[in-house]
């Protein structure tokens, strides 16, 4: 399983997502800190989920993390997050 | 606490808005410290920033202190902002100012309402 179908799993799972888009752009990052030749390090994620309504911004970052867990998101350099209900 | 935690307690204590972030807010070393150092510089508002680079007992810290796993991270009046993603946020919807102003820190409104025309 790749990082991204990793990080789509979790998601889905943890929070039936209507809308998920989850984008690998470590490759846009090369020359930048954090890349790493041929390491996924860098991703780009857009969730719409009902799971998110009345939460707080950081509420719903930390539900986020929390669903990827501390080693996968240790093993990445960059998540951006794009949540709404 | 741990000596960093004590450090991050006094740092966000002392100063009204900080920073935490990699490199300094004249030289950011990573592209997301760099777009809120920018932000901020942009808005006039003084800040303290903290290079996390500097120091990896910090680096960790800010992390377990936050309960936050990524940097940069914005302070302001002892309070957890958010990071690059949420700062971006606040910043077009307004709701940064709004938390400048709740909580007495002067900044350029002019400056932010640019922002966000660029932005919209």
């Amino acid at each position: 399983m790749t990082k991204t179908q990793e990080i789509e799993t979790k998601l889905r799972k943890q929070f039936a997502p209507y809308q998920l888009s989850v984008v690998d752009d470590s490759e846009s990052h090369r020359g930048h800190g954090g890349f790493r030749e041929g390491q996924s390090t860098h991703f780009n994620v857009l969730i719409r989920s009902e799971a998110f309504a009345g939460q707080s911004r950081i509420a719903r970052h930390r539900a986020i993390h929390a669903a990827l867990g501390a080693e996968l998101i240790a093993s990445i350099h960059a998540l951006a997050l794009d949540v709404s209900d | 606490m741990t000596d960093a935690a004590t450090q991050i307690k006094d740092t966000i204590t002392n100063n009204d808005v900080v920073l935490f972030m990699k490199g300094t807010k004249e030289m950011p070393q990573c592209g997301f410290s760099s777009r809120v150092a920018g932000v901020l510089n942009y808005m006039g508002v003084t800040f303290s920033d903290v290079n996390v680079l500097a120091d990896e007992a910090v680096r960790q810290g800010i992390k377990d202190f936050s309960d936050w796993p990524t940097i940069p991270q914005l302070y302001v009046k002892g309070e957890f902002v958010g990071g690059c993603d949420i700062i971006t946020e606040m910043t077009l919807s307004g709701e940064l100012d709004t938390l400048f102003d709740q909580n007495g820190v002067s900044y350029d409104k002019d400056a932010a309402d640019k922002i966000r025309q660029a932005n919209g």
